[in-house]
């Protein structure tokens, strides 16, 4: 009987899905036929799909990794990462570097700008939860979330007067609130044809390269540190019983800053990232990226790390195969529908349930 | 021993609008600060007949006045040839179509003369009435703002204030906030997504009433028809998500509000055909849509929304007997219509609220599982608050669709959500009273303030600043990068933060609010005493 309820269910909403979804670009038939007449393109853009994810993943620990300590949606997030892009922007247009220079300057530029975005945003991080979270630790949530809210919108204004000094920064252009021209310094060189020789129809350059390899080592070396370093001990603990943590000997405010430090930092990286892979930065990047970050993050399962990886990896594929087949104006609203799905249906997420993975 | 604080810090909000504006505001804001501190001083003592709290007030009054009108005359003498205009700008009185031009000294005087007599007698009869029993109390408050809110907009109209546009606004966002008040405030259900049911109220109101679809049915049939569908939407939201928790159903609601208007600028290419007829076997290619059977606008795709463009023109109301174009350039009737609905939508929530279901409401909000154990059917209840909220919204969608006549998608982004969310959380959440008090002080802000203040800014940076700077760079960044209008949500970020951390239950907070976020901190509850007599 119940199975039976269900089964009506799910055909009812399939086909309601196939009903209206060709309004929303979801023409199943089309899309079918799109790729059995041109796989290749199927691969590429799960190929871009894994770089844009991993950039979200990036973005995604931070959400993941401040819930499940505090239990608080950070919504300054996604605008902390919007900051990273602009500090990298600015260091890079302090080196005055484009896309001739010479690669030893190229490379003095990217790291000075990746540990100026990283420091930065994570003291803007720390900050923001050391004025605007750490008086509402006993109040009540929804209050904390308000506080959360009016924060990202002080730090997107922020984003926004930065990027109308161009009386000091010339880098960030004529118009305060347009996206800014982020230099290419990286070239797009593709990794099979030119360097490896293979001749294969997928393009793989090495800004999908640069992008893949150190979002993957940030976020391995992540997992490690929470996994065996004392600190990360701490973290688990805290995120685990926070009272308890304090009974043992815990600094819990420390360990709560030190969360922020690191979700800030991982977000300037990505921030630097996001930069340099699409050449563009603007002051509402925050928002858009941090809504589908967070999406990942609770698609993944909200507090566990492995999950925001590997949702921010499924939302990157998702948007990517919604710009390719059904229509990128319609991109952040199928977003969206994942999210409330995932909310509404499952609100674990993928990987949610195993409660001792939560860090 | 009289103490004046309160009476200075009124003053000097209030003298900060006069510092801006000058010339006929004066009068005005005179009156309504010595109105706010009369009302403040009058609650201040409770033991004496309302003669004497009235004779108390009048000099509270008077210093409150006293700084408007300091802050008027510092804007004549100071802030004008600051900004490089000259002294006499803008003040002349408009009869219909005859206007008369004023001497400014004149007009000075006048203004000064009654903003203070205005501000001490407003604070005088506020300050005496609040010692009247209950209902003659609200009786004579309600008379008064009545008559208050009756003449200035014509006031508003002789004196060429320029304000009316703003006004309507503040009333709009007020009606909003009132919706969303239900939902926030009674209901306790964090909502970021409340812009949606208003573009779904304005995008009704502009589908039924204008050439996009070639429908154009009456607006008082129409406005209803968008206060229903939007508290379908609101039925259509909740159904699935009221289940979650409280930050949950925040981000879902957020990603709803996301969605709604990603839809509006995207039906532009409609048409619905039938899918099983669509699937196709081997020896078919899918791509050409062989065999399909459509159901809806065939012969072409349907431009159901006009995406970027928007819907335009929208009709405006009729109203039998009167000309044609009543509702035209003119904003008074506009400006009534929409008092009308305001007090028309306070009146129904307000017997909502003392209702069965606005008790079940705030019993949600305090203990979901003990009011579920007292047989308070949580899902339908939130529900209801959900469907209530989205149907105020969908009034003022419907009003502002043909007020603006012209919607564009745009316009419903997050930052409105926001935006109501800052009124609500401002004033007082769960109080109407606090949440009216709380829009007018931030739309207020938002559409009069801070473009009369980039103005003077910018004046003021012409005239004064940049003759006496050279550095290149440095006059760039005054000129380009100090725009107060750009950064004006950085101000609703600023409120709902500090409003969060200092005083998290608003300006003017429910009592019940106020007893609930400070339980066990004595200093802030009201002593019983004044508790039990405020009760009668």
């Amino acid at each position: 009987m119940r199975i039976g309820q269900r089964v009506l269910l799910a055909s009812v909403g399939i086909y309601l899905l196939l009903f209206f979804g060709p309004l929303a670009g979801f023409d199943l038939f089309r899309v079918i036929g799109e790729i059995a007449n041109k796989p290749s393109t199927l691969l590429q853009q799960l190929l871009i799909g894994l770089a844009n994810g991993s950039l979200l993943a990036l973005i995604a620990l931070g959400y993941t990794l401040v819930y499940g300590i505090i239990e608080l949606v950070n919504f300054a997030h996604g605008d902390v990462y919007m900051l990273g892009a602009f500090m990298s922007l600015t260091v890079i247009g302090a080196f005055n570097v484009d896309k001739g220079s010479s690669p030893a300057i190229k490379a003095t530029a990217i790291v000075v700008a990746f540990l100026s975005a990283v420091v930065f945003t994570a003291g803007v991080n720390a900050l923001i939860e050391r004025v605007a979270y750490r008086r509402l630790r006993n109040a009540p949530r929804l209050a904390v979330l308000i506080s959360a809210i009016g924060m990202s919108f002080i730090v997107q204004n922020v984003g926004l007067f930065w990027g109308s000094l161009r009386a000091f920064f010339p880098i960030m252009g004529v118009n305060s609130a347009a996206p800014k021209a982020f230099p290419d310094l990286i070239g797009r060189i593709d990794v099979f044809k030119d360097i490896l020789h293979i001749d294969v129809p997928i393009a793989f350059n090495t800004k999908d390269l640069l992008v893949i390899v150190m979002a993957s080592v940030l976020m391995i070396g992540l997992r490690l540190f929470v996994q065996y370093t004392k600190l990360g001990k701490a973290m688990r603990a805290t995120a685990e019983n926070r009272d308890a943590a304090k009974i043992m000997g815990i600094d819990v405010d420390r360990v709560i800053s030190f969360t922020f430090l690191l979700g800030g930092a991982l977000a300037g990286a990505a921030g630097l990232l996001v930069g340099l892979y699409n050449n563009t930065a603007v002051f509402t990047m925050g928002f858009t990226a941090g809504l589908r970050a967070f999406t990942a993050a609770v698609v993944g399962g909200i507090g566990n790390i492995t999950g925001a990886m590997l949702g921010g990896m499924l939302i990157g594929i998702l948007a990517a195969f919604s710009d390719q087949y059904f229509s990128s104006r319609w991109t952040n609203a199928w977003v969206f529908a994942v999210l409330v799905m995932v909310m509404v249906f499952r609100p674990t997420g993928l990987l949610g349930e195993s409660v001792g993975q939560k860090a | 021993m009289l103490k004046l604080r309160p009476a200075l810090t009124i003053g000097l909000a209030a003298a900060f609008v006069t510092f801006l504006f000058g010339g006929w505001s004066i009068v005005v804001i005179g009156l309504l600060a010595g109105a706010m501190t009369g009302l403040n001083y009058g609650q201040r003592s409770l033991k004496r007949t309302p003669r004497e709290i009235g004779q108390e007030a009048i000099v509270p009054g008077l210093v409150a006045a006293g700084m408007v009108v300091l802050g008027g005359v510092v804007f004549s003498y100071v802030v004008t040839p600051a900004v490089g205009k000259p002294l006499a700008y803008s003040l002349f009185l408009k009869f219909g179509k005859t206007a008369v031009r004023m001497d400014y000294f004149f007009v000075l005087m006048i203004s000064i003369v009654a903003g203070v007599l205005l501000g001490a007698l407003a604070s005088w009869y506020m300050a005496s009435i609040q010692g009247l029993p209950e209902h003659t109390r609200r009786a004579r408050l309600i008379i008064v703002l009545v008559v208050f809110l009756l003449i200035f907009p014509f006031f508003e109209q002789i004196t060429n204030m320029q304000w009316m546009a703003a006004v309507i606004t503040v009333q709009i966002f007020i009606l909003l906030a009132l919706g969303l008040n239900i939902v926030v405030g009674y209901a306790g259900l964090l909502d970021l997504g409340y812009a949606a049911f208003f573009a779904i109220g304005a995008y009704t109101a502009g589908l039924l009433n204008s050439p996009q679809i070639d429908i154009s049915w009456n607006f008082w049939l129409v406005i209803w028809i968008a206060a229903a569908v939007g508290s379908v939407a609101g039925l259509a939201l909740g159904a699935p998500t009221l289940r979650l928790r409280g930050d949950y159903l925040a981000i879902v609601t957020l990603g709803f509000g996301e969605i709604v208007p990603v839809v509006f600028r995207n039906l532009i290419t409609v048409t619905l055909r039938e899918p099983i007829t669509r699937i196709c076997f081997v020896g078919c290619d899918p791509v050409k849509e062989v065999r399909n059977a459509c159901l809806y606008a065939c012969t072409g795709p349907l431009d159901l929304t006009a995406g970027e463009k928007g819907i335009n023109p929208i009709g405006r109301p009729l109203i039998p007997f009167t000309p044609e174009n009543l509702f035209g350039a003119n904003y008074l009737p506009w400006y009534f219509l929409i008092l009308v609905l305001i007090l028309f939508s306070i009146f129904l929530i307000r017997r909502m609220h003392q209702s069965r279901i606005g008790r079940a409401w705030m019993a949600i909000r305090e203990d979901e599982l003990a009011a579920s154990q007292m047989g308070i059917d949580p899902v339908k209840t939130k529900l209801m608050a959900f469907a209530m909220g989205a149907t105020f919204s969908g009034f003022a969608g419907a009003f502002y669709g043909s007020y603006i006549s012209a919607i564009f998608p745009g316009v419903f982004d997050f930052s409105v959500s926001v935006i109501v969310l800052c009124m609500v959380i401002l004033g007082g959440l769960g109080n109407m009273v606090g949440v009216i008090i709380g829009g007018i002080l931030i739309m207020g802000t938002d559409r009069l303030f801070l473009p009369q203040m980039a103005t003077l800014l910018k004046g003021f940076m012409t005239a004064t600043v940049l003759p006496n700077v050279s550095h290149p760079a440095l006059r760039d960044f005054l000129t380009f990068s100090l725009d107060p209008i750009q950064f004006r949500l950085m101000l609703f970020g600023l409120v709902l933060v500090i409003m969060m951390i200092v005083r998290p239950e608003g300006l003017v907070p429910s009592a019940e609010r106020r007893a609930e976020l400070h339980a066990g901190d004595e200093a802030a509850g009201a002593p019983p005493l004044e508790a039990e007599v405020a009760a009668h």
